[in-house]
Protein backbone atom coordinates (compact mmCIF):
# COMPACT_ATOMS: atom_id res chain seq x y z
CA UNK A 1 0.00 0.00 0.00
CA UNK A 2 1.66 3.16 -0.93
CA UNK A 3 0.45 6.55 0.63
CA UNK A 4 0.16 9.31 -1.64
CA UNK A 5 3.05 11.82 -1.64
CA UNK A 6 2.55 14.46 1.29
CA UNK A 7 3.44 17.27 -0.82
CA UNK A 8 0.84 17.11 -3.30
CA UNK A 9 -2.90 18.86 -2.00
CA UNK A 10 -5.93 17.85 -3.59
CA UNK A 11 -7.42 21.00 -5.16
CA UNK A 12 -9.82 22.45 -4.04
CA UNK A 13 -12.93 23.10 -5.28
CA UNK A 14 -13.33 26.93 -6.09
CA UNK A 15 -15.74 29.05 -3.65
CA UNK A 16 -19.47 28.85 -5.45
CA UNK A 17 -20.38 32.35 -6.62
CA UNK A 18 -23.67 33.06 -7.24
CA UNK A 19 -24.12 34.77 -10.70
CA UNK A 20 -26.91 37.02 -11.61
CA UNK A 21 -29.91 35.45 -14.13
CA UNK A 22 -32.12 37.34 -15.55
CA UNK A 23 -35.88 36.65 -14.23
CA UNK A 24 -37.79 34.07 -16.43
CA UNK A 25 -40.45 35.31 -18.57
CA UNK A 26 -43.28 32.70 -16.81
CA UNK A 27 -42.28 33.94 -13.38
CA UNK A 28 -43.13 37.17 -14.24
CA UNK A 29 -46.78 36.48 -15.65
CA UNK A 30 -47.33 34.05 -12.88
CA UNK A 31 -47.23 36.62 -9.94
CA UNK A 32 -48.81 39.16 -12.62
CA UNK A 33 -51.69 36.38 -12.77
CA UNK A 34 -51.43 36.00 -8.88
CA UNK A 35 -51.49 40.33 -8.33
CA UNK A 36 -54.87 40.11 -10.31
CA UNK A 37 -56.12 37.32 -8.60
CA UNK A 38 -55.70 38.95 -5.42
CA UNK A 39 -56.92 42.28 -6.87
CA UNK A 40 -60.38 40.56 -8.02
CA UNK A 41 -60.50 38.59 -4.97
CA UNK A 42 -59.87 41.80 -2.80
CA UNK A 43 -62.56 43.50 -4.23
CA UNK A 44 -65.21 41.02 -4.41
CA UNK A 45 -65.01 40.43 -0.56
CA UNK A 46 -62.48 43.09 1.15
CA UNK A 47 -64.93 45.33 1.87
CA UNK A 48 -62.67 47.95 1.81
CA UNK A 49 -61.55 47.17 5.38
CA UNK A 50 -64.45 48.43 6.49
CA UNK A 51 -65.03 47.75 10.09
CA UNK A 52 -68.74 47.40 10.02
CA UNK A 53 -68.65 44.73 6.65
CA UNK A 54 -68.36 41.10 7.42
CA UNK A 55 -68.54 38.28 5.27
CA UNK A 56 -71.13 36.76 3.76
CA UNK A 57 -71.36 40.71 2.87
CA UNK A 58 -68.43 42.40 0.37
CA UNK A 59 -70.28 46.06 0.57
CA UNK A 60 -71.40 48.68 3.63
CA UNK A 61 -74.23 49.33 0.93
CA UNK A 62 -75.63 45.60 0.97
CA UNK A 63 -75.42 45.72 5.18
CA UNK A 64 -77.40 49.09 5.03
CA UNK A 65 -80.00 47.55 2.02
CA UNK A 66 -80.90 45.11 4.94
CA UNK A 67 -81.16 47.11 7.93
CA UNK A 68 -85.06 47.87 9.56
CA UNK A 69 -85.95 50.47 7.66
CA UNK A 70 -89.42 52.14 6.88
CA UNK A 71 -90.39 51.27 3.31
CA UNK A 72 -89.20 54.40 1.45
CA UNK A 73 -85.73 54.18 3.17
CA UNK A 74 -85.84 50.31 2.21
CA UNK A 75 -86.64 51.36 -1.36
CA UNK A 76 -84.15 54.57 -1.60
CA UNK A 77 -80.92 52.12 0.08
CA UNK A 78 -82.04 49.48 -2.91
CA UNK A 79 -81.89 52.06 -5.38
CA UNK A 80 -78.39 52.74 -3.98
CA UNK A 81 -76.61 49.10 -4.34
CA UNK A 82 -78.29 49.28 -7.94
CA UNK A 83 -76.73 52.43 -8.72
CA UNK A 84 -73.32 51.14 -7.87
CA UNK A 85 -73.74 48.51 -9.81
CA UNK A 86 -75.46 50.13 -13.14
CA UNK A 87 -74.47 53.88 -12.98
CA UNK A 88 -71.36 54.59 -10.81
CA UNK A 89 -68.99 53.68 -13.62
CA UNK A 90 -69.46 56.80 -15.69
CA UNK A 91 -71.67 58.84 -13.26
CA UNK A 92 -69.48 59.11 -10.16
CA UNK A 93 -69.50 57.61 -6.55
CA UNK A 94 -70.68 61.36 -5.93
CA UNK A 95 -73.10 61.75 -8.49
CA UNK A 96 -70.29 64.70 -9.70
CA UNK A 97 -69.97 62.82 -13.30
CA UNK A 98 -66.56 62.17 -14.77
CA UNK A 99 -64.74 63.69 -17.79
CA UNK A 100 -65.38 62.75 -21.10
CA UNK A 101 -67.78 60.15 -19.73
CA UNK A 102 -71.08 61.67 -18.57
CA UNK A 103 -72.32 64.96 -16.73
CA UNK A 104 -72.76 65.14 -12.98
CA UNK A 105 -76.18 63.93 -11.56
CA UNK A 106 -75.85 66.06 -8.28
CA UNK A 107 -77.94 69.23 -8.85
CA UNK A 108 -78.86 68.60 -12.67
CA UNK A 109 -82.37 70.00 -14.44
CA UNK A 110 -82.70 66.34 -15.81
CA UNK A 111 -82.57 64.56 -12.86
CA UNK A 112 -85.04 66.80 -10.73
CA UNK A 113 -86.96 67.44 -13.39
CA UNK A 114 -90.27 65.97 -14.58
CA UNK A 115 -90.52 61.99 -13.87
CA UNK A 116 -91.82 61.27 -16.60
CA UNK A 117 -88.16 62.81 -18.53
CA UNK A 118 -85.70 61.37 -16.09
CA UNK A 119 -87.52 57.41 -16.38
CA UNK A 120 -86.92 58.00 -20.27
CA UNK A 121 -83.13 58.78 -19.95
CA UNK A 122 -82.07 55.21 -18.84
CA UNK A 123 -84.40 53.03 -20.48
CA UNK A 124 -83.40 54.28 -23.72
CA UNK A 125 -80.05 56.22 -23.46
CA UNK A 126 -79.03 59.81 -24.52
CA UNK A 127 -77.36 60.94 -27.06
CA UNK A 128 -75.73 64.89 -28.24
CA UNK A 129 -74.95 67.21 -26.73
CA UNK A 130 -76.36 68.44 -23.20
CA UNK A 131 -76.80 71.59 -21.14
CA UNK A 132 -76.66 70.06 -17.30
CA UNK A 133 -76.53 73.23 -14.43
CA UNK A 134 -75.68 75.70 -16.47
CA UNK A 135 -72.49 73.62 -18.20
CA UNK A 136 -72.64 72.62 -21.59
CA UNK A 137 -71.27 68.44 -21.91
CA UNK A 138 -70.44 67.13 -26.12
CA UNK A 139 -69.56 64.12 -25.16
CA UNK A 140 -67.86 61.71 -28.16
CA UNK A 141 -70.08 58.88 -27.14
CA UNK A 142 -73.52 58.90 -26.51
CA UNK A 143 -75.66 57.23 -23.32
CA UNK A 144 -76.30 53.66 -23.70
CA UNK A 145 -80.01 52.21 -22.97
CA UNK A 146 -78.42 51.26 -19.11
CA UNK A 147 -81.71 51.13 -17.39
CA UNK A 148 -83.71 48.61 -20.13
CA UNK A 149 -82.67 45.47 -18.39
CA UNK A 150 -83.49 46.36 -15.25
CA UNK A 151 -86.53 45.48 -13.68
CA UNK A 152 -89.12 48.32 -13.58
CA UNK A 153 -88.84 48.42 -9.33
CA UNK A 154 -84.99 48.55 -9.61
CA UNK A 155 -85.34 51.22 -12.08
CA UNK A 156 -87.35 52.88 -9.65
CA UNK A 157 -85.13 52.25 -6.89
CA UNK A 158 -82.20 53.70 -8.28
CA UNK A 159 -84.18 56.91 -9.81
CA UNK A 160 -85.56 57.50 -6.40
CA UNK A 161 -82.29 57.28 -5.22
CA UNK A 162 -80.26 59.92 -7.68
CA UNK A 163 -82.97 62.28 -7.07
CA UNK A 164 -82.51 62.18 -3.46
CA UNK A 165 -78.47 61.91 -2.94
CA UNK A 166 -76.03 64.73 -3.04
CA UNK A 167 -78.29 67.22 -2.11
CA UNK A 168 -80.89 66.46 -4.95
CA UNK A 169 -84.23 67.25 -2.93
CA UNK A 170 -87.12 65.52 -5.87
CA UNK A 171 -89.74 62.91 -4.76
CA UNK A 172 -89.56 59.26 -5.62
CA UNK A 173 -90.40 57.83 -8.25
CA UNK A 174 -92.76 54.68 -8.14
CA UNK A 175 -93.07 51.42 -9.65
CA UNK A 176 -96.00 52.34 -11.87
CA UNK A 177 -94.60 55.69 -12.86
CA UNK A 178 -91.43 53.73 -14.69
CA UNK A 179 -94.01 50.76 -15.72
CA UNK A 180 -96.27 53.47 -17.47
CA UNK A 181 -93.41 54.69 -19.37
CA UNK A 182 -91.92 51.37 -20.30
CA UNK A 183 -95.11 50.56 -21.88
CA UNK A 184 -95.49 54.05 -23.48
CA UNK A 185 -92.32 53.86 -25.20
CA UNK A 186 -91.99 49.85 -25.72
CA UNK A 187 -91.30 50.09 -29.59
CA UNK A 188 -88.77 52.99 -29.19
CA UNK A 189 -84.97 51.64 -29.83
CA UNK A 190 -83.39 54.72 -30.88
CA UNK A 191 -81.18 57.03 -27.74
CA UNK A 192 -83.98 59.77 -26.39
CA UNK A 193 -82.35 63.73 -28.06
CA UNK A 194 -82.32 66.71 -25.44
CA UNK A 195 -85.39 68.08 -28.19
CA UNK A 196 -87.33 65.11 -27.61
CA UNK A 197 -86.71 64.96 -24.03
CA UNK A 198 -87.48 68.94 -23.28
CA UNK A 199 -91.33 68.51 -25.32
CA UNK A 200 -92.00 65.73 -22.22
CA UNK A 201 -93.40 67.18 -19.61
CA UNK B 1 -22.37 34.37 2.07
CA UNK B 2 -21.16 37.30 -0.69
CA UNK B 3 -24.85 38.63 -0.41
CA UNK B 4 -25.18 39.26 3.57
CA UNK B 5 -26.89 42.66 3.28
CA UNK B 6 -29.48 41.69 0.37
CA UNK B 7 -30.59 38.42 2.49
CA UNK B 8 -30.95 40.06 5.07
CA UNK B 9 -33.32 42.59 3.70
CA UNK B 10 -35.36 39.99 1.99
CA UNK B 11 -35.95 37.98 5.51
CA UNK B 12 -36.44 41.40 6.71
CA UNK B 13 -39.25 42.07 4.45
CA UNK B 14 -40.68 38.90 4.39
CA UNK B 15 -40.93 38.76 8.30
CA UNK B 16 -41.99 42.78 8.30
CA UNK B 17 -45.07 42.21 5.72
CA UNK B 18 -46.58 39.39 7.35
CA UNK B 19 -45.95 41.58 10.78
CA UNK B 20 -48.31 44.54 8.88
CA UNK B 21 -50.76 42.09 7.31
CA UNK B 22 -51.49 40.08 10.89
CA UNK B 23 -50.63 42.80 13.71
CA UNK B 24 -50.98 46.52 12.05
CA UNK B 25 -53.62 46.47 10.13
CA UNK B 26 -55.83 44.57 11.99
CA UNK B 27 -54.94 46.82 14.84
CA UNK B 28 -55.55 49.71 12.60
CA UNK B 29 -58.52 48.40 11.85
CA UNK B 30 -60.37 47.14 14.84
CA UNK B 31 -58.01 48.68 17.75
CA UNK B 32 -60.46 51.63 18.42
CA UNK B 33 -63.61 50.10 18.55
CA UNK B 34 -66.11 51.09 20.95
CA UNK B 35 -69.50 50.00 22.07
CA UNK B 36 -72.13 50.61 19.64
CA UNK B 37 -75.86 50.45 19.38
CA UNK B 38 -78.17 47.72 18.66
CA UNK B 39 -80.43 47.62 15.94
CA UNK B 40 -83.41 49.03 16.17
CA UNK B 41 -83.39 48.73 20.04
CA UNK B 42 -80.60 51.40 20.79
CA UNK B 43 -78.85 49.47 23.42
CA UNK B 44 -75.48 49.95 24.25
CA UNK B 45 -73.57 46.67 23.19
CA UNK B 46 -71.84 45.09 24.45
CA UNK B 47 -72.41 45.16 27.96
CA UNK B 48 -68.97 44.72 30.16
CA UNK B 49 -69.49 41.08 31.67
CA UNK B 50 -70.65 41.43 35.99
CA UNK B 51 -68.60 40.51 38.33
CA UNK B 52 -68.87 37.14 38.92
CA UNK B 53 -68.69 36.19 35.14
CA UNK B 54 -65.50 38.29 34.83
CA UNK B 55 -64.14 35.76 37.38
CA UNK B 56 -65.54 32.53 35.58
CA UNK B 57 -63.60 33.94 32.13
CA UNK B 58 -60.58 33.28 34.11
CA UNK B 59 -61.52 29.80 35.17
CA UNK B 60 -62.82 28.96 31.54
CA UNK B 61 -59.33 30.27 30.68
CA UNK B 62 -57.01 28.09 33.25
CA UNK B 63 -59.40 25.17 32.53
CA UNK B 64 -58.61 24.88 28.89
CA UNK B 65 -62.23 25.34 28.09
CA UNK B 66 -61.16 27.10 24.64
CA UNK B 67 -58.91 23.43 23.47
CA UNK B 68 -62.13 22.21 23.16
CA UNK B 69 -64.75 24.94 22.86
CA UNK B 70 -64.71 28.10 19.71
CA UNK B 71 -66.68 31.34 20.55
CA UNK B 72 -67.43 31.82 17.05
CA UNK B 73 -70.47 31.38 14.70
CA UNK B 74 -69.93 31.20 11.02
CA UNK B 75 -72.54 32.37 8.67
CA UNK B 76 -72.75 31.52 5.18
CA UNK B 77 -75.44 34.29 3.96
CA UNK B 78 -79.10 35.60 4.61
CA UNK B 79 -82.54 34.18 3.62
CA UNK B 80 -85.11 36.88 3.01
CA UNK B 81 -88.77 36.81 3.59
CA UNK B 82 -92.12 37.71 4.26
CA UNK B 83 -94.17 37.00 7.54
CA UNK B 84 -97.50 37.34 7.55
CA UNK B 85 -98.04 38.25 11.57
CA UNK B 86 -101.51 39.23 11.71
CA UNK B 87 -104.79 38.83 10.05
CA UNK B 88 -106.82 42.06 9.24
CA UNK B 89 -111.30 41.53 9.40
CA UNK B 90 -111.40 39.59 6.20
CA UNK B 91 -109.65 36.57 5.90
CA UNK B 92 -110.67 35.59 2.70
CA UNK B 93 -109.07 38.38 1.19
CA UNK B 94 -105.56 37.63 2.94
CA UNK B 95 -105.74 34.53 1.06
CA UNK B 96 -106.32 35.66 -2.29
CA UNK B 97 -103.58 38.03 -0.84
CA UNK B 98 -100.80 35.28 0.17
CA UNK B 99 -101.68 33.11 -3.29
CA UNK B 100 -100.83 36.76 -5.43
CA UNK B 101 -97.45 36.34 -3.88
CA UNK B 102 -96.93 33.03 -3.47
CA UNK B 103 -99.07 31.35 -6.03
CA UNK B 104 -97.26 27.79 -5.33
CA UNK B 105 -99.15 27.72 -1.87
CA UNK B 106 -102.45 26.24 -3.55
CA UNK B 107 -105.74 27.81 -2.08
CA UNK B 108 -106.44 24.62 0.92
CA UNK B 109 -102.75 25.74 2.12
CA UNK B 110 -103.31 29.34 2.34
CA UNK B 111 -106.40 28.58 4.02
CA UNK B 112 -104.88 26.90 6.51
CA UNK B 113 -102.08 29.35 6.96
CA UNK B 114 -104.09 31.95 7.95
CA UNK B 115 -105.48 30.11 10.49
CA UNK B 116 -102.10 29.31 12.18
CA UNK B 117 -100.29 32.86 12.19
CA UNK B 118 -97.68 34.70 12.15
CA UNK B 119 -96.34 32.20 9.53
CA UNK B 120 -93.61 32.68 7.06
CA UNK B 121 -94.99 33.00 3.74
CA UNK B 122 -91.98 33.67 1.27
CA UNK B 123 -88.34 32.61 1.91
CA UNK B 124 -85.43 32.78 0.17
CA UNK B 125 -86.38 35.98 -2.04
CA UNK B 126 -84.66 39.46 -2.64
CA UNK B 127 -84.98 42.55 -0.27
CA UNK B 128 -87.59 44.44 -3.21
CA UNK B 129 -89.67 41.52 -3.69
CA UNK B 130 -89.63 40.80 -0.04
CA UNK B 131 -91.14 44.61 0.80
CA UNK B 132 -93.29 44.32 -2.32
CA UNK B 133 -94.66 41.10 -1.40
CA UNK B 134 -95.36 42.42 2.32
CA UNK B 135 -97.12 45.63 0.88
CA UNK B 136 -99.63 43.46 -0.94
CA UNK B 137 -100.64 41.67 2.20
CA UNK B 138 -101.21 45.12 4.10
CA UNK B 139 -103.83 46.28 1.96
CA UNK B 140 -105.91 43.44 3.20
CA UNK B 141 -105.37 45.26 6.95
CA UNK B 142 -103.47 42.36 7.58
CA UNK B 143 -99.72 43.02 9.17
CA UNK B 144 -96.96 41.42 7.51
CA UNK B 145 -93.08 41.59 8.17
CA UNK B 146 -90.22 41.52 5.81
CA UNK B 147 -87.69 38.50 7.55
CA UNK B 148 -83.88 38.63 6.94
CA UNK B 149 -81.90 34.93 8.69
CA UNK B 150 -78.76 34.45 8.75
CA UNK B 151 -77.90 30.95 7.53
CA UNK B 152 -75.24 28.77 8.02
CA UNK B 153 -74.48 25.27 9.36
CA UNK B 154 -73.70 26.64 12.66
CA UNK B 155 -76.72 28.31 12.99
CA UNK B 156 -78.69 25.44 11.85
CA UNK B 157 -76.90 23.54 14.82
CA UNK B 158 -78.74 26.05 16.93
CA UNK B 159 -74.72 27.12 18.09
CA UNK B 160 -76.44 31.01 17.31
CA UNK B 161 -78.87 33.16 15.77
CA UNK B 162 -75.86 35.15 14.07
CA UNK B 163 -72.27 35.37 13.05
CA UNK B 164 -70.21 36.09 15.63
CA UNK B 165 -68.80 39.82 15.09
CA UNK B 166 -65.69 42.05 16.52
CA UNK B 167 -68.32 43.86 18.91
CA UNK B 168 -68.86 40.74 20.71
CA UNK B 169 -65.63 39.99 22.68
CA UNK B 170 -65.13 43.98 23.10
CA UNK B 171 -64.68 43.50 27.01
CA UNK B 172 -62.88 40.15 26.87
CA UNK B 173 -58.91 39.91 27.14
CA UNK B 174 -57.83 37.68 26.17
CA UNK B 175 -60.03 36.89 23.51
CA UNK B 176 -60.64 33.07 23.37
CA UNK B 177 -62.05 32.34 20.39
CA UNK B 178 -60.86 28.78 20.29
CA UNK B 179 -59.87 27.06 17.51
CA UNK B 180 -60.91 23.45 18.08
CA UNK B 181 -64.82 22.31 17.59
CA UNK B 182 -64.21 19.14 20.25
CA UNK B 183 -67.41 20.56 21.50
CA UNK B 184 -70.02 22.54 20.36
CA UNK B 185 -69.32 26.01 19.84
CA UNK B 186 -70.35 28.75 22.95
CA UNK B 187 -70.85 31.96 21.63
CA UNK B 188 -74.55 31.56 22.78
CA UNK B 189 -74.53 29.34 25.59
CA UNK B 190 -76.25 31.40 27.51
CA UNK B 191 -78.97 31.86 25.64
CA UNK B 192 -79.91 28.28 24.36
CA UNK B 193 -78.55 26.48 28.20
CA UNK B 194 -81.68 25.44 30.02
CA UNK B 195 -80.62 26.77 33.43
CA UNK B 196 -77.07 27.60 35.33
CA UNK B 197 -78.18 23.91 37.03
CA UNK B 198 -78.21 22.35 34.49
CA UNK B 199 -74.67 23.85 33.25
CA UNK B 200 -73.59 22.63 37.20
CA UNK B 201 -74.43 19.45 36.42
CA UNK B 202 -72.76 19.01 33.02
CA UNK B 203 -69.57 20.14 34.66
CA UNK B 204 -69.88 17.47 37.49
CA UNK B 205 -70.78 14.99 35.42
CA UNK B 206 -71.42 15.75 31.46
CA UNK B 207 -73.28 12.17 31.02
CA UNK B 208 -75.52 12.76 33.64
CA UNK B 209 -77.49 15.25 31.40
CA UNK B 210 -76.05 14.58 28.24
CA UNK B 211 -75.93 10.76 27.31
CA UNK B 212 -72.73 9.76 25.20
CA UNK B 213 -71.07 13.13 25.84
CA UNK B 214 -67.27 13.28 25.56
CA UNK B 215 -66.49 15.96 27.49
CA UNK B 216 -64.09 14.64 30.64
CA UNK B 217 -65.55 15.55 34.29
CA UNK B 218 -64.41 18.78 36.25
CA UNK B 219 -65.22 17.61 39.66
CA UNK B 220 -62.57 19.18 41.66
CA UNK B 221 -64.96 22.48 40.93
CA UNK B 222 -67.22 20.49 43.30
CA UNK B 223 -66.94 19.82 46.47
CA UNK B 224 -68.56 16.32 47.82
CA UNK B 225 -69.02 17.11 51.73
CA UNK B 226 -70.92 15.05 54.73
CA UNK B 227 -74.77 16.53 55.12
CA UNK B 228 -74.98 18.13 58.39
CA UNK B 229 -78.26 17.97 59.03
CA UNK B 230 -80.16 19.16 56.20
CA UNK B 231 -78.98 18.62 52.38
CA UNK B 232 -77.44 22.20 51.31
CA UNK B 233 -80.17 24.29 48.95
CA UNK B 234 -77.00 24.53 46.35
CA UNK B 235 -76.27 20.91 46.60
CA UNK B 236 -76.61 19.64 42.92
CA UNK B 237 -79.69 17.24 42.41
CA UNK B 238 -78.01 14.12 40.00
CA UNK B 239 -79.39 11.11 38.60
CA UNK B 240 -79.38 7.75 40.51
CA UNK B 241 -76.07 6.61 38.57
CA UNK B 242 -73.86 9.87 39.05
CA UNK B 243 -75.22 10.42 43.32
CA UNK B 244 -72.22 9.88 45.65
CA UNK B 245 -72.79 7.92 48.73
CA UNK B 246 -75.50 8.32 51.22
CA UNK B 247 -75.28 11.06 53.19
CA UNK B 248 -73.04 12.71 50.79
CA UNK B 249 -73.66 15.87 48.58
CA UNK B 250 -71.66 17.58 45.84
CA UNK B 251 -71.87 21.30 45.69
CA UNK B 252 -69.97 23.73 43.72
CA UNK B 253 -67.32 25.40 44.66
CA UNK B 254 -66.88 29.30 43.99
CA UNK B 255 -65.01 28.67 40.61
CA UNK B 256 -68.26 26.78 39.66
CA UNK B 257 -70.27 28.86 40.31
CA UNK B 258 -68.35 32.10 38.51
CA UNK B 259 -67.81 29.15 35.21
CA UNK B 260 -71.54 28.84 34.98
CA UNK B 261 -71.77 32.78 35.58
CA UNK B 262 -69.68 33.26 32.63
CA UNK B 263 -71.27 30.37 30.25
CA UNK B 264 -74.42 32.51 30.80
CA UNK B 265 -73.14 35.37 30.39
CA UNK B 266 -71.80 34.09 26.85
CA UNK B 267 -74.83 35.63 25.03
CA UNK B 268 -73.78 36.68 21.26
CA UNK B 269 -77.36 37.70 19.82
CA UNK B 270 -78.15 41.26 19.44
CA UNK B 271 -79.00 42.96 16.70
CA UNK B 272 -76.25 45.24 15.23
CA UNK B 273 -75.61 47.21 11.99
CA UNK B 274 -73.05 44.95 11.05
CA UNK B 275 -75.25 41.74 11.30
CA UNK B 276 -78.56 42.86 9.97
CA UNK B 277 -81.24 40.47 11.14
CA UNK B 278 -85.32 40.73 11.03
CA UNK B 279 -85.88 37.32 12.76
CA UNK B 280 -89.56 36.45 12.19
CA UNK B 281 -92.04 36.29 15.26
CA UNK B 282 -91.99 33.32 16.84
CA UNK B 283 -95.16 30.96 16.56
CA UNK B 284 -97.76 31.79 19.61
CA UNK B 285 -98.13 27.80 20.25
CA UNK B 286 -93.98 26.97 20.45
CA UNK B 287 -93.27 27.01 24.46
CA UNK B 288 -90.09 29.88 25.49
CA UNK B 289 -88.64 26.90 27.61
CA UNK B 290 -87.08 24.56 25.28
CA UNK B 291 -84.51 22.16 26.26
CA UNK B 292 -80.77 22.96 26.03
CA UNK B 293 -79.76 21.65 22.90
CA UNK B 294 -76.51 21.11 23.52
CA UNK B 295 -74.58 17.54 23.38
CA UNK B 296 -70.73 17.41 24.14
CA UNK B 297 -69.22 15.83 20.81
CA UNK B 298 -71.78 15.75 18.57
CA UNK B 299 -73.27 18.02 16.55
CA UNK B 300 -76.68 17.55 16.45
CA UNK B 301 -78.59 19.60 14.63
CA UNK B 302 -81.39 20.72 16.70
CA UNK B 303 -82.87 24.01 17.28
CA UNK B 304 -83.00 25.57 20.58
Amino acid sequence: MTREPANVIAAEPAEPKAGGVTMPMWLVWALAIAGYWGMVYFDSRGGWFNTQVYAPYATLDEVTALQPASDADAFVNWGKVKFKETCELCHGEDGMGKPNQAPPLAGSEWVNGPANRVIRIPLHGLSGPIEVAGKQYNFASSMTAMGAALPAEDLAATLSYIRQAWGNKSPAITTEEVSAVKAATAGRTQPWTVEELKGIQ
Amino acid sequence: MSRGPFIFLAAFFALASSWFGLVLVPQAQLGRQVESKTVPAGDIYPQARPGLAAQGREVYRANGCASCHSQQVRQDGISIGMAVVKPGTNLTELVEAILKVAPELGRNRAARLVQELPKPILTGVTRMEADKARREIAVTGAKAVVTVEPVGPDIARGWGKRRSVAADFLFDRPVMLGSQRVGPDLASIGSRAASEEWLLGHLYAPRSVTPGSTMPTYRYLFEKRRIQREPSPEALRLPEAFKPEQGFEIVPKPEAKALVAYLMSLKATAQLFETPMLLPPEPASASTNAPAATSGGTNSPTRP
